[in-house]
């Protein structure tokens, strides 16, 4: 990132001295239980830096790439100034490659679309102005070990659609923590694909700090054999009258293991807030693995919050009655693990991203059928 | 019995009940009829004192006590009765239980002796019978899957376990099969006594048909504009609100 | 039927909302203050224990000085200072006793004012008591029925000098002496507890209830629990607890074991209320139990039922392996949390063996400024196929000074296992509230029948005598929480 500009050194050093404090995370540490990623990362080269590339970027979008000296104001005010977690910190401390987007005011951009290559650390940052519009399509395909770190600040009334593909990467271990932070009236939705990893990480924390501001997440994930996948959400309902709600699908075949970990807080005095959550696996392998960990955490009383979370097969009764009407097993199975990851993928308004998970979900899923 | 002076009541900070003046004697039932919306409701629940309905100013009598400096249970006590147009459920408090309770605890505050649950059960069954109010209801907690029909009839058992001296009914009839408004009404009529007065919120003149009153109120906008006789009902279904409204505004 | 005219009165009755905050003035014969290895060999000796048991104890205090105290719990307290308490006191008056004649009258007395019916009445009610006074059992009552039925019921001191081989096969199975900080001090200082032995096929013909009592200050409670139940058994097994009211705050670390065989059940009952501290957070139990239930024979079954109103800090998992093939686990809780209390309290569910069931209710109310979590786990391992599990997690709050927090684990490694877990958050309904006001019932007492109602599902897995008692104490838990 931009070389040495005393407001970035300071930022990064206090990364530094914050990732130096925790370490490379490994599985006694609460918030990793599932995801060691200590031996995981072991020997990787620390220096290198990911390569990013913006493959469609939509008019009166401005993009500024971290690598280059004199960053404009737009991104001294916002880079690294969210809440960061470990990994985000380490990312902050070592990138030195990524990008900015800003979308002005009241822009309703369409689509920009990008993709991580390469291995290391890489950052990108995306400021949403007041009333603007934008979807992010990323597509993560890193190889060795890449931490990223992405940061986004939704603008009061601005809607951010973030739609992340991360397919099959056998060998790779792809950490990505996002920052989000919501101000009033504004939306960040949030749509993921995961073909797993050897380790995946994808971590989320999101900050409601505006009346009435929603965050939307959904996501499935389609694991074969040996794919790791790990899904971390923290939402913090930081104000009253604000709204979240997640719905994550995980289909696990082969020793695949798949992992929701999901908290809500609500702060006090943070009343009229809302929040829903729901995780589901189905387990096809028999060495597969489901971890979930919903949780609340509530400090405020005048609030509404649930979450469900189911780990099974597929229901017995819906397949023999599939069944007695003549469709073989096999055929019965492959349309209920359909239908069931077909409830999120729904839910993606845009028409082409659907298509494309959808597409993703078709190859991915032979594989995380598979006992 | 009850007088009401000139109230303006708000909630969350919104005035709804912009003025409204009605009184009431002994023995008489009134009904109230009014658009959706043009506080019927609101003037219910000032009357029980529900939390956050504020009274801003004006007065309201009862037996010429100050109604608004009363707490709500105590209100209860001194027999002020709502059915509510949307009676709430309570997972896990059998419906008799709450009969019991509540009974008991208004016996306490008049200083009455509390009943043991064996004479609760007893008075209770009398009256559940004519009301349709089965057994099995009364075991299960209160109002919790019952029908809207249901809840309403559970309403008027509560009315006469309890006798209260001004009832007052918020859409008591809407959500009722025929047989079942008929029921409804003869339990309401069944309670008419000199010392009773009732005050009927409905949108139907039909139920007025059952339960006739001596006078009617028409609200709107949180207010009185027309009053009259049993026969308002009547040309109130010929010509709808907007003809005795847009009149009076 | 609604606790709360009753409750009301009791409270009255005691002018202070704490009923059993009273100190019963009774000589005491301690320990020496401090924990070191005299402490543990002190004990031992004033229990006339025999060398194995010694030795366990010495290895335990061995071990736990190699510990360290867990903080992974969502509770906040000041450092315990393990040297600054008794390790052992007992009534002067009570070591050898033949019969309930030879009981300190005093102890009588405040057994009396538990509400805890020593004498003949309990017959009637079919309840067996055992009671914990302190560190010393003081009176089993009913051992002459049990014993004809061949149930043993006894002080685990005494077990441990008149069922040597019992005590040796089933002592630390569950709960390994090693288990965690507060287990292995137990292990260390467990000064007495109650030992249960059913033997096969025998339907334990009363329930057996023992009632723990802190009496003395600065002394912690570690009494320790087995229960055996043999092939084809069941017992029903009810504990309470009570404790005076100070200022100091007093540490009660139990552990309790239950073994259930072959097509045995054992169903575990708690009223815990001890001490919660006062209003300003002042005083009150900390209460770091372990208590594991192993179904370790086929179709066994093992079934918690907890109601946990009191405390300064809870700190509690009752927990159930479930070993072999179709067994049983269930955990039903109550956890109610005011003031400045802390709760942090669920369970484990461990399925391991094929076809096991796993059940959890659990009823969080918080109030005050109080902090309530529930923590629990459910894991299934590769072999155990077709478990099943499932949950449900309410909370309730009262007022926005607390805090309701839900932390499940959900772990599963068979595909065909299934598990569904549900949890809600909410605050006591505005509308609800309004209509018993509507209908005449007080604030206090509306607020108790809506929580009951709430816990229902819970209280309903009491048996009778303990039912209306907890019905009560859920009332009085929350007095003056609203408005
Ligand atoms: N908490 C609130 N905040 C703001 N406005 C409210 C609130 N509660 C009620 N109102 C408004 O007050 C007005 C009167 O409501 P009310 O329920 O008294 O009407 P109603 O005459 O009973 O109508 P209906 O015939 O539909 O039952 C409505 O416009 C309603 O939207
Ligand atoms: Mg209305």
């Amino acid at each position: 990132m931009s070389a040495s500009a005393t407001w970035l050194d300071e930022r990064r050093a206090q990364a530094r001295e914050r990732f130096a404090a925790q370490g490379v995370p490994h599985r006694r540490i609460e918030d990793w239980k599932y995801s060691d990623l200590r031996p995981a990362v072991e020997g990787a080269n620390d220096d290198a830096a990911a390569a990013w590339s913006i493959r469609m970027r939509p008019d009166g979008v401005e993009v500024f790439d971290l690598a280059q000296v004199d960053a404009p104001d737009w991104v001294r005010a916002h880079l690294g100034t969210l809440p960061q977690s470990v990994m985000a910190s380490a990312s902050l401390a070592q990138a030195r490659s990524g990008f900015a987007v800003r979308v002005p005011r009241n822009l309703a951009a369409g689509t920009l679309d990008f993709e991580w290559k390469g291995a290391g650390s890489g950052r990108a940052l995306i400021v949403l102005e007041e009333g603007a519009t934008l979807t992010l399509c990323e597509n993560t395909r890193t190889v060795g070990f890449a931490n990223l770190g992405v940061e986004a600040i939704v603008g009061a009334n601005a809607q951010l659609t973030h739609v992340r593909i991360a397919s099959r990467a056998t060998a790779a271990v792809q950490v990505e923590e996002y920052a989000v932070q919501v101000a009033r009236d504004g939306l960040y939705r949030a749509h993921l694909f995961n073909g797993g990893a050897k380790l995946s990480r994808a971590e989320f924390q999101i900050v409601l700090a505006g009346t009435n501001a929603r965050a939307a997440l959904s996501g499935v994930s389609v694991l074969a054999d040996g794919a790791h996948a790990d899904v971390t959400t923290h939402i913090t309902h930081a104000v009253g009258h604000t709204e979240s709600t997640q719905l994550f699908k995980k289909v696990a075949g082969g020793a695949s293991r798949a992992i929701y970990q999901g908290r809500i807080t609500v702060e006090q005095g943070a009343d009229k807030s809302d929040s829903r959550q729901t995780a589901k696996a189905l387990l096809m392998g028999v060495r597969a693995e489901a971890d979930l960990k919903p949780e609340l955490e509530i400090f405020a009383d005048d609030v509404k919050c649930a979450h469900g979370a189911a780990v099974g097969d597929l229901d017995a009764d819906s397949l023999f009655y599939l069944r007695a009407r003549g469709i073989p097993e096999a055929e019965a199975r492959n349309l209920l693990v359909h239908a069931f990851l077909d409830e999120v993928v729904t839910g993606i308004a845009d028409d082409e991203m659907r298509k494309f998970v959808r597409a993703m979900v078709e190859e991915a899923l032979p594989g995380a059928m598979l006992p | 019995m009850l007088e009401i002076k000139d109230l303006h009541a708000a909630v969350d900070g919104k005035e709804i009940l912009k003025g409204l003046t009605l009184s009431i004697e002994p023995g008489q039932v009134h009904a109230i009829m009014g658009p959706n919306g043009s506080g019927k409701s609101t003037l219910s629940y000032v009357l029980a004192g529900r939390a956050g309905y504020e009274v801003t100013s004006g007065s309201i009598l009862y037996n010429g006590r100050d109604l608004v400096a009363m707490p709500t249970e105590e209100r209860a006590a001194q027999g002020v009765f709502l059915a509510m147009q949307y009676p709430v459920e309570i997972p896990g408090v059998t419906t008799l239980t709450f009969l019991k309770t509540a009974l008991n605890a208004q016996r306490r505050a008049r200083g009455e002796k509390e009943l043991d649950a064996m004479s609760v059960l007893k008075l209770v069954r009398g009256k559940a019978a004519t009301l349709k109010v089965t057994e099995e209801m009364l075991k299960r907690a209160l109002n919790v899957g019952f029908s809207g029909g249901e809840k309403k009839r559970l309403e008027i058992l509560q009315m006469a376990l309890f006798e209260p001296k001004l009832a007052i009914l918020d859409e008591t009839d809407s959500g009722l099969d025929i047989d079942a408004l008929k029921l409804v009404a003869e339990g309401v009529n069944a309670q008419r006594s000199p010392e009773r007065a009732m005050l009927v919120i409905t949108h139907y003149q039909r139920l007025l048909d059952y339960i006739v009153p001596d006078r009617i109120h028409v609200l709107a906008r949180g207010r009185i504009v027309a009053e009259g006789g049993k026969e308002l009902a009547h040309e109130l279904e010929a010509k709808g609100y907007e003809h005795i409204v847009g009149k009076a505004a | 039927m609604s606790a709360a005219p009753e409750t009301k009165k009791q409270v009255a009755e005691i002018g202070d909302k704490y009923k059993y905050g009273f100190v019963t003035d009774i000589e005491m014969e301690r320990a020496p203050k401090g924990l070191n290895e005299d402490t543990v060999r002190y004990i031992s000796a004033k229990k006339s224990e025999p060398d194995w048991m010694l030795e366990w104890r010495l290895g335990a205090f061995a071990r736990w000085k190699e510990m360290r105290e867990p903080n992974w719990a969502r509770v906040h307290y000041q450092k315990i200072d393990y040297q600054n308490a008794y390790y052992y006191a007992a009534p002067k008056s009570t070591p050898k006793k033949q019969s309930l004649d030879e009981v300190d009258p005093k102890l009588l007395e405040t057994y009396k004012k538990l509400g805890i019916p020593l004498h003949e009445q309990m017959a009637l009610a079919g309840v067996a008591v055992d009671a914990v006074f302190d560190s010393v059992s003081v009176a089993t009552t009913f051992k002459e029925k049990l014993n004809e039925a061949g149930v043993i019921f006894c002080p685990i001191s005494e077990a441990i000098r008149d069922y040597p081989d019992l005590v040796k096969k089933y002592l630390g199975t569950v709960v390994p002496v090693t288990d965690n900080f507060f287990a292995t001090l137990n292990s260390a200082v467990f000064s007495d507890g109650t030992f249960v032995y059913v033997p096969k096929g025998v339907r334990c013909p009363m329930e057996l209830s023992t009632y723990f009592r802190i009496n003395a200050s600065e002394t912690g409670q570690f009494e320790r629990t087995l229960i055996v139940a043999d092939e084809g058994s069941y017992v029903s097994y009810l504990e309470g607890c009570t404790a005076p009211k100070r200022d100091e705050n007093q540490l009660h670390a139990a552990v309790v074991e239950l073994v259930a065989l072959a097509d045995a059940e054992i169903k575990y009952s708690t009223v815990q209320n001890w001490y919660p501290g006062d209003e300003e957070g002042k005083g009150g139990i900390y209460n770091f139990v372990t208590k594991r239930g192993d179904c370790r024979g086929h179709r066994s079954k093992i079934s918690w039922t907890q109601v946990e109103t009191g405390s300064a800090i809870t700190w509690k998992y009752p927990s159930c392996i479930l070993r072999g093939d179709d067994t049983v686990g269930e955990f039903y809780s109550i956890a109610i949390a005011n003031n400045y209390q802390q709760a942090d309290t669920g369970t484990k569910m461990i399925h391991l063996g094929k076809n096991t069931r796993s059940r959890i209710i659990s009823k969080g109310i918080s109030a005050g400024k109080a902090q309530n979590t529930y923590r629990g786990l459910v894991s299934v391992h590769p072999k155990a196929a077709s478990a099943r599990n499932y949950t449900q997690c309410d909370s309730l709050l009262i007022g926005g000074k607390c805090g309701a927090h839900t932390v499940p684990y959900i772990e599963s490694r068979n595909p065909t296992a299934r598990i569904e877990h549900e949890a809600t958050t909410s605050k006591i309904a505005e509308d609800q509230l309004f209509y018993c006001l509507q209908r005449g019932i007080p604030q206090d007492e509306a607020v108790s029948l809506i929580v009951n109602g709430f816990c229902r599902e819970v209280l309903q897995q009491l048996p009778m005598e303990f039912a209306v008692e907890a019905q009560k104490l859920v009332g009085i838990s929350l007095e003056g929480s609203v408005g």
